[in-house]
C-alpha cells in the first residue's frame, strides 16, 4: 500500500463525519453553527449544555439529524451490498437491485399505500415484498436444483423484476383514488423527507449486521470473484458462501428500500468508484464503500432537500449525479475491468 | 535429466473411475498410479476425458470410482482437506478484476481460512518467498491482467502453491503459450517435481513430444478410457497414436530421445 492510498483512506474513514456535520447546517429555517452543535450537545448531554432555544433543538435534533443519519446509513447498505454483489457476479455493473429486491419492496410499499389505512407503516410490507422477491429470485435460480450458477441468478432477478414490475402497475391502474396513486409514485422516487428516529432505530440494526457480515467477509469476496471451478478448487463451496452474501446484502437493501424507497445509481457508482481510486481488492473496497456510500447518500440528500424550496426525491438527484458520473468513470476507466 | 527411480512411494491412486456428464461417457473405468516424484502427463484428443479426470482428482466433479490422494481416500476428506494436498492449475484465469499478482497469489491461502478471516503479513511473506522461487518476484505489484500467458501460467501455478500443495493437478499448461513459453513452464513443473518441492504433478498435454521430454509416465485415453500407461516412449508409440488420433506418425531417435512426427 502506497501512502496515497493510506491518505486517501483515512480521508475516506472521515469524511462521513464531516458530512454529517456540515449537513446539519443546512436547512430551510436558518440556524448558525453554533446554535446547531450547541442543540445536538445539548441533547446528548442534557445536564452539562442549555440548548439555544427549543426551535432550534426541535429542528436539529428532531428533523435534521435522524434524516442525515438514515441517509448515511441506507447510502452504505446500498454501496456495501453493491459491491459486493460485484464481486461476487463477477460484474462491476451488477447494482444491488439487480435480485429483484427494489421490484419487490416497490409493489408491496405501493400495496400499503394504496389499500391499507393511511397511518400503517409502509415499510413494512415494502421490507417483507423485498425479501419474498429475493426468495423468489433464488427459488427460480435453483430450480435446476442443487447449484445455481450466476447467469441463472441475474435471468431470475430480471423474470422476478419483471413480475413485480408488472404488479405494481396493477395497484398503480386499480389504486382506488389519485391521492394515493401521487403517494406511490412519489414514494417510488425515493425520499428521507419521513426519516424520523423510529425509522432510523428499525433500519440501523438490520444494515449494521448485514454490513458486518460483509466487511467480515471481505477477502473471501476476492476468493469467490474467481470462477465457481477455481474456488471449489481452493476448498471453497462457492454456493454456501455465496447464499450467505447475498442474503446479507438482500437484507441491507430490502430495509434501506423499505424505508427511503427506490435510490438509483448509488449502489453501482460508489463501488467503481472506490475501486478507481484504490484497486480492486476487497479488502478495501467492501470497507470503504460503506464509508463513502454514506458521504454520498447524506450530500445527495442535502441537494434533495435544500436546492429548491420544494423538497425533490432523492431517487432523482441521484439518478441525475450518477449518469454522467458514470458515463465519465466509463469512458477512463475501461483498464480497471480489462 | 531422467526422473528418479521409479521405486517411490504411492502418492496418488485412481482406481477404476467412472463419470458421465448427464448421458455422456466421459471417463470409463480409468485407472492408475503415480509414485513420489514422478511428472505424469495425460495425452489424448480433445474430448478424451484429460480435463475431466484432473478435475475428478481434485474433486471439483465427483465421479464413481476411488481415489487416494497421498494414501487417504479422496472421498472421506473435505473441500478444504483436498486443497491443502492438492492445488488446481487451470488452463487461464478470466480475471474480471485487475487484482495485483500478489493479491493473486494470496487466493491460494484461502482453504487455510474460514468464511470471516484474512491472510495474515506472514502469509504475505510466504507468498512472496514462492514468487521468489519462481524467479517472478517482480511481478508481484502488476496488475495480473498485465501479464504475458507465461508469466501468468507461472502466476497460476504460484497460487497453487501458496496453497501449501503437494500435489500439482495443471489443465494444458502449455495451451496459449509461445514455443519458448511451454518449454519454460514444463521446465518449471519437472524441477518443482523432481527437487521434492512437490510430491507428483499430473498434467494434461496435446504434444507427445513434450510428454516425452517432460515426464516420468504417460497415460493415453481415448473417448475415456485408458489406452496405455506406463513410460512416455513405451506408451506413445506410432502405432497407438495413430489409433488415437487417426493419423500417421513415425518415431525418430535422436541422441538418446524418441521423437514423434506426424506425416501426411
Amino acid at each position: 500500500m502506497s501512502r496515497r492510498e493510506d491518505v486517501l483512506k483515512a480521508l475516506i474513514f472521515l469524511s462521513p463525519v464531516a458530512a454529517v456535520l456540515f449537513s446539519a447546517l443546512l436547512g430551510r429555517y436558518p440556524l448558525g453553527p453554533r446554535e446547531v452543535y450547541e442543540s445536538v450537545l445539548a441533547a446528548l448531554a442534557p445536564g452539562l449544555i442549555h440548548s439555544p432555544s427549543r426551535v432550534a433543538e426541535e429542528i436539529v435534533v428532531y428533523y435534521r439529524l435522524p434524516r442525515i443519519l438514515t441517509a448515511g446509513v441506507v447510502g452504505a447498505a446500498l454501496s456495501v451490498s453493491g459491491a459486493g454483489l460485484q464481486a461476487m457476479f463477477r460484474n462491476p455493473l451488477v447494482s444491488p437491485y439487480i435480485l429483484g429486491i427494489s421490484a419487490g419492496a416497490g409493489f408491496g410499499a405501493a400495496l400499503a399505500i394504496a389499500f391499507l389505512p393511511p397511518n400503517f407503516p409502509v415499510e413494512v410490507t415494502a421490507f417483507a415484498f423485498g425479501v419474498l422477491a429475493f426468495t423468489l429470485t433464488l427459488m427460480i435460480a435453483r430450480a435446476g436444483g442443487g447449484e445455481i450458477p450466476v447467469i441463472s441468478l441475474i435471468l431470475s432477478g430480471i423474470i422476478v423484476t419483471a413480475l413485480f414490475t408488472a404488479a405494481l402497475s396493477l395497484v398503480k391502474f386499480v389504486a382506488p383514488n389519485p391521492h394515493r396513486l401521487a403517494a406511490i409514485v412519489f414514494w417510488l422516487m425515493g425520499s428521507f423527507a419521513n426519516s424520523g428516529w423510529g425509522e432510523l432505530s428499525r433500519l440501523t440494526p438490520l444494515v449494521l449486521a448485514s454490513t458486518a457480515v460483509l466487511v467480515a467477509m471481505r477477502w473471501r469476496f476476492n476468493v469467490l470473484s474467481l470462477s465457481d471451478e477455481e474456488v471449489k478448487a481452493l476448498g471453497i463451496n462457492p454456493m454456501r458462501d455465496r447464499l450467505i452474501a447475498l442474503s446479507a446484502c438482500a437484507l441491507a437493501t430490502s430495509s434501506s428500500v423499505a424505508v427511503a424507497g427506490i435510490i438509483g445509481w448509488a449502489g453501482l457508482m460508489i463501488p467503481h468508484i472506490v475501486r478507481l481510486a484504490l484497486g480492486p481488492d476487497n479488502r478495501v473496497v467492501i470497507p470503504c464503500s460503506a464509508v463513502l456510500g454514506a458521504t454520498y447518500m447524506v450530500l445527495a440528500d442535502d441537494v434533495a432537500r435544500c436546492l429548491t424550496p420544494e423538497e425533490i426525491p432523492i431517487g432523482i438527484i441521484t439518478t441525475l449525479l450518477g449518469v454522467p458520473l458514470f458515463a465519465y468513470l466509463l469512458r477512463r476507466a475501461s483498464r480497471v475491468w480489462r | 535429466m531422467r526422473g528418479p527411480a521409479m521405486s517411490g512411494r504411492t502418492v496418488i491412486k485412481v482406481e477404476g473411475l467412472t463419470y458421465s456428464y448427464g448421458p455422456l461417457k466421459a471417463l470409463r473405468g480409468v485407472s492408475f498410479e503415480v509414485r513420489e516424484g514422478e511428472v505424469v502427463s495425460i495425452v489424448g484428443p480433445n474430448g478424451s476425458g484429460k480435463t475431466t479426470l484432473l478435475k475428478c482428482v481434485m474433486r471439483i466433479l465427483k465421479p464413481s470410482g476411488t481415489i487416494y490422494l497421498d494414501g487417504k481416500r479422496l472421498s472421506e476428506l473435505g473441500m478444504r482437506d483436498v486443497a491443502k494436498l492438492a492445488g488446481y492449475v487451470p488452463q487461464e484465469h478470466h480475471p474480471v478484476f485487475t487484482y495485483r499478482v500478489i493479491d493473486f497469489v494470496l487466493l491460494g491461502r484461502a482453504p487455510h481460512h474460514s468464511m470471516f478471516s484474512a491472510p495474515s503479513r506472514k502469509e504475505v511473506e510466504l507468498c512472496m518467498k514462492v514468487l521468489k522461487s519462481l524467479g517472478i518476484e517482480h511481478l508481484a505489484e502488476r496488475p495480473y491482467t498485465s501479464l504475458s500467458g507465461g508469466q501468468a501460467q507461472l502466476v497460476l501455478i504460484a497460487r497453487a502453491l501458496a496453497q501449501g500443495a503437494k500435489i500439482l493437478l495443471l489443465d494444458e499448461p502449455t495451451a496459449h503459450l509461445d514455443y519458448s513459453n511451454q518449454f519454460k513452464v514444463l521446465k518449471v513443473i519437472r524441477e518443482l517435481t523432481h527437487s521434492g518441492r512437490v510430491k507428483a504433478s499430473i498434467m494434461t498435454l496435446h504434444d507427445p513430444n513434450q510428454a516425452m521430454l517432460f515426464s516420468d509416465k504417460a497415460v493415453l485415453l481415448k473417448d475415456g478410457e485408458v489406452v496405455a500407461v506406463g513410460k512416455p516412449e513405451d506408451v506413445l508409440t506410432p502405432e497407438r497414436l495413430r489409433d488415437v488420433y487417426g493419423i500417421e506418425f513415425t518415431a525418430l531417435r535422436h541422441k538418446g530421445i524418441s521423437i514423434i512426427i506426424p506425416y501426411l
